[in-house]
């Protein structure tokens, strides 16, 4: 399992600023402090980045291979800020990712950069408005942007589909979708194609205090179909590992001996699953 | 049942030959899962995969397209029961009957209603889509002339012969062979004699049968006599009985396979009342009809009935979006502040309830995002500084407004500097995050 | 192939809700989809009540502000003729004077107004807010408080505000309105804050927020469906309450029910436009699972109540 390391997202504030200031400080502390948590991969989220993206890029991908022997994922809409990122990418500390390409007209020009630059790319399965309705509508599009990847002259093995991850507070039915969609990915191609989600989003807008338990199961609930990648919080995604016997036996309904443990694991597959409703209090009920 | 896009690969010749106008075998399994091409485009699939593939691709609600040309209503294929599971595929027709026994000029009036119908309700063309003429009278030769002169006066609308005399169906019929109508009509009684006529006249057969079990029996006699388009009426004529026969009949098409009953229903709501009627019609656009039979078509009850399939067919995976442009909320002044957002129309919908709450006369800039909400279109790229910039510019809102201040969703706070630096001369404000908080921030703004 | 009737039951049912003192009227109960009585059991029929307010109703259209004239510029009479001449089966009392950019008028004034209507009628009374969390707030303890031993239906309570308005209908023994703004887990999440605070699950009506037909009907009536599956297949306790359909006051705000005919006569007549308005959106929210509507036009209740007839 591959996990890219999804800290260094302009979203978050600290991380907004040091960009702005180019302050290297809080940047590579971030991604040293995800590198030892095991991520194989840095995501550097730098926005839309209309203005200056280039440069910014850059300086992203030179700040964090100074500190991290780690490849990183590139993560913006803005075509020339991942080509510039890509010509300093450092390749002695593995292949560059670039994130994303879909199946929007918009994006299909990413595909052209993977190819030249030989890297990976992630293929977002959604299409120009809307999102798709469930893993069959995911996997056509999928088929899509493999045929396309391959017109453009990219390796189908270095293209990771994406079914998107969307909120259980909002979409609870996308949730158990998209399990099965991973499931599907792989059965597109011999041997099988590679798979990524944006892993958090799937907690996104829940409260704090559950974001974790969400994460942890939901991607415990991914590996075990066979995920080959996450873009994630690799601290997080170490704990799930570790929880990962427990989760199984939980999920295959045999008892454990932390009854407290074993009740929210439940009630977090029974929300994952669709069986009940989520509400931000689930776990009180 | 249906197959996964990929086990109907594994039955497709994989050899990516791209015949079928898709990249590979897989891309067009892919495609004919989502019953979005027709495995006819494949030259080269073997006989028996053809065989298992053409069962199980055979939607459970058979599709069949009432009428020609422009404004022909495609029926059936249907996939859910519950529309937030899945878009409803096909929106109902409605259609009015005329009778043979009204006089010229109440069948003219109601010709003019059918074809001064058509009204345009956000982007769509909306009309009265089909009639229904009705040998009330029993005489075959008064419902040959309603026909033609039906079918000279509305030669583009959809029509269905109503009668189970199959002499009236033959006459009536013909007029509009080749155009796709309905035989409405066939009984267990007259159902040889009438298939003959609907094949002749390549109609559809409209079957009327008195309850669900008869209705399955007469749907495999009309097969079995060699005829597959059909249409279904089970004899439902109450309020409570169109709800029950409507669920079943999908319930079993979908849920239990039951191929007797996977054809599209019509759905007979006349009424004595315009007003009341229209409501029994609100129950079958809701509730599973493919054709709603009426008995009038004023302009109002069709407005309120077409906006109702609209919404009832709305995608719920493809946000509604709302038109880009600047909407004023209350009256506007060039003092007034100019608020901004994107065009999903829940977030118009409910920014705009917000900004009406507040009794502050407002500008409201919806911007095409594809009706994508302000944080997920800020992060698509599709609400961007430079964007939001040239839509500001463009919209002329410039000559409406003196002030040059732009409020902005709390969200993309970030998007300040941005905006301010390509929309030169003006000031960004950032407004609450959620709009409920609107109404407080307008009133303190305008205080 | 034979034909069977694919049958379907539910292991959840919709709470019943009794309101009213003297004259009491029950909605919800259903173990089935709403009118699915081939099928499960309906034992009550959706209740309609009767729109009227605290301050005469500048801001409904002509179509609908006609019917009242005469009686609407005082809430005594509006609830008298709504119960005597209309026939009523519920009167809603919407508090909309107390809203501070209306009239800004006092808890107290509210329940004077409160207490002249439960004092002229019979029939239940809702009575709601003018929609102001912090101002409901202050108005609906005192109302309850006037409204004590009437069973009366209190609301709206929301997210930021549910706290007080709930401990007062808690402590004056009526329902209570649950509002969230047309989202499914956040009815539910509301609905478990109430219960965590001690209030009964069995005396709330769910509010997920209504909209009018062609303005984002298509939202009300999924959350309804998905609510009512939830309660039905799912058997989820919290979602069992039966729902409210606050249809007048979204409809009769709309393009729809105020553009005149000669301005637009592609629409056709006003009057009849506004009236199936309202009727439908009613009929239509019925079907996806509301129990309880608040409506204002009595040409669309009486349509609403023979469609009702017709599928009881």
């Amino acid at each position: 399992m591959l996990i890219i390391g999804e800290k260094l997202s302009i979203i978050a504030k600290r991380v907004r600023e040091a960009m702005m200031s180019r302050d290297k400080g809080p940047i590579q502390e971030i991604a040293r402090k995800q590198y030892e948590a095991g991520a194989g991969m840095i995501d550097a989220n730098i926005g839309p980045a209309e203005d200056g993206g280039e440069e910014l890029m850059e300086w992203m991908v030179t700040t964090i291979q100074e500190a991290v022997p780690l490849p990183v994922c590139l993560d913006t809409t803005n075509y020339a800020a991942i080509e510039a990122g890509l010509k300093v990418h450092n390749n002695d500390h593995g292949i560059a990712m670039i994130n994303s390409t879909s199946n929007d007209p918009e994006r299909f020009p990413m595909l052209e950069l993977a190819a030249k630059y030989n890297c990976l790319i992630i293929g977002l399965t959604v299409g120009k408005g809307g999102l798709p309705a469930d893993e069959e509508e995911r996997a056509a599009i999928a088929a899509e942007i493999m045929a396309r990847a391959m017109e453009y002259g990219v390796p189908l093995e270095n293209l990771y589909l994406d079914p998107l991850v969307l909120q259980i507070a909002t979409t609870q039915d996308q949730a158990i979708k998209v399990i099965r969609a991973v499931e599907m990915f792989q059965q597109l191609n011999d041997p099988p194609m590679k798979t990524v989600v944006g892993l958090s989003n799937i907690s996104n807008g829940c409260p704090k205090h559950i974001r974790p338990i969400l994460n942890k199961y939901y991607f415990l609930m991914l590996e075990r179909v066979g995920l080959t990648a996450a873009i994630a919080d690799p601290v997080e995604m170490k704990e799930a590992m570790e929880e990962k016997e427990l989760f199984e036996k939980v999920l295959q309904g045999q008892e454990i001996d932390d009854k407290e443990k074993m009740r929210v694991m439940k009630k977090t597959i029974d929300v994952i699953m669709g069986n009940t409703l989520y509400a931000h209090s689930y776990l009180e009920m | 049942m249906a197959l996964t896009g990929v086990e109907i690969f594994k039955l497709l010749p994989k050899t990516n030959c791209k015949k079928c106008g898709f990249p590979t075998c897989l891309a067009f399994a892919m495609k004919l899962a989502q019953r979005q091409a027709s495995l006819d485009a494949c030259p080269d699939v073997s006989e028996e995969a053809k065989k298992i593939l053409g069962e199980a691709s055979a939607p459970p609600i058979r599709p069949i397209t009432f009428g020609t040309g422009d404004k022909a209503v495609k029926m059936g294929e249907e996939t859910v029961l519950f529309r937030h599971e899945k878009k409803f595929v096909n929106p109902n027709a409605f259609v009015l009957e005329i009778k043979d026994t009204e006089d010229d000029a109440t069948v003219d009036s109601k010709l003019n209603d059918v074809l001064t119908s058509e009204i345009n309700r956000v982007g769509q063309l909306l009309r009265i889509d089909g009639i229904c003429i009705t040998n009330e009278s029993g005489d075959a030769g008064k419902l040959q002339s309603l026909a033609e002169r039906i079918a000279q006066k509305a030669p583009e609308v959809a029509v269905m012969v109503n009668t189970e005399n199959p002499d009236a169906a033959d006459a009536a019929l013909k007029p509009f062979s080749g155009k796709n109508p309905i035989l409405y009509g066939i009984t267990e009684a007259n159902a040889e004699k009438m298939v003959e006529i609907a094949k002749a006249n390549k109609a559809i057969a409209g079957i009327k049968a008195q309850g669900l079990e008869a209705a399955a029996a007469l749907t495999e006699k009309v097969k079995g006599l060699g005829l597959e388009d059909i249409v279904i009426d089970s004899g439902a004529r109450t309020a409570s009985e169109i709800l029950e026969h409507n669920t079943y009949i999908r319930r079993a098409a979908l849920k239990k396979n039951f191929k007797p009953l996977g054809y599209p229903v019509i759905n007979f709501v006349q009424r004595d009342e315009p007003m009341y009627e229209a409501l029994v019609a609100g129950l079958g656009v809701c509730k599973y009809a493919s054709i709603v039979v009426m008995s009038s078509a004023e302009k109002w009850k069709n407005l309120a009935l077409f906006t109702l399939r609209q919404n009832i067919y709305t995608d719920p995976q493809v946000p509604m979006q709302v038109e880009q442009k600047i909407y004023k909320i209350g009256e506007p002044t060039p003092d007034s502040p100019l608020l901004i957002t994107t065009n999903f129309s829940l977030t118009y919908f409910i920014v705009s309830g917000e900004v009406e709450n507040s009794k502050v006369p407002a500008y409201l800039a919806v911007m095409d995002c594809e009706g994508l909400s302000v944080l997920t279109a800020w992060a698509a790229g599709k609400f961007t500084g430079s964007k939001i910039a040239n839509f500001i510019k463009e919209s002329g809102i410039e000559n409406e407004i003196k002030h040059r201040e732009l409020i902005i969703p709390g969200y993309v706070a970030i998007l300040s500097g941005a905006i301010e630096e390509k929309l030169e001369g003006w000031k960004v404000t950032v407004g609450p995050r959620e709009a409920n908080a609107l109404p407080a921030f307008l009133r303190q703004k305008v205080a | 192939m034979a034909f069977a009737e694919p049958k379907e039951a539910f292991p959840g049912q919709v709470v019943p809700v009794t309101i009213g003192s003297e004259i009491q009227e029950t909605f919800g109960g259903e173990n089935t989809l709403p009118f699915h009585k081939f099928e499960g059991s309906v034992p009550n029929r959706p209740l309609i009540a009767y729109e009227i307010q605290d301050v005469p109703p500048e801001d409904w259209p002509e179509t609908v502000r006609k019917v009242y004239e005469g009686v609407s510029d005082d809430p005594v009479k509006w609830a008298r003729y709504c119960e005597d001449e209309l026939k009523a089966r519920s009167i809603a009392l919407r508090l909309v004077g107390t809203h501070p950019d209306s009239k800004n008028l006092s808890a107290d004034d509210a329940a004077t107004v409160v207490k002249g209507v439960l004092d002229a009628v019979k029939v239940p009374i809702i009575i709601m807010g003018s929609n102001h969390v912090e101002k409901d707030a202050e108005v609906l303890p005192r109302v309850a408080e006037v409204a004590k031993g009437r069973n009366c239906i209190i609301g709206k309570a929301q997210e930021k505000n549910y706290k007080t308005i709930a401990a007062a209908a808690m402590a004056n023994d009526h329902k209570l309105i649950a509002m969230s703004e047309l989202d499914i887990n956040l009815s539910k999440q509301l609905n478990i804050l109430l219960t965590q605070m001690g209030f009964s699950r069995e005396k709330i009506i769910t509010d997920p927020m209504c909209s009018a037909l062609g303005y984002g009907l298509e939202y009300t009536y999924s959350v309804m469906e998905r609510i009512r599956l939830a309660a039905l297949a799912q058997n989820d306790e919290v979602m069992q309450p039966p729902m409210l359909g606050d249809v007048g006051m979204y409809v009769w705000k709309i393009k729809e029910t105020q553009a005149p005919e000669d301005v637009l006569p592609e629409w056709g007549s006003l009057e009849e436009r506004g009236i199936l308005w309202e009727a439908m959106t009613a009929t239509s929210l019925m079907l996806a699972g509301a129990e309880l509507l608040i409506m204002r036009h009595p040409r669309a209740v009486e349509y609403t109540e023979r469609f009702i007839d017709e599928l009881m």
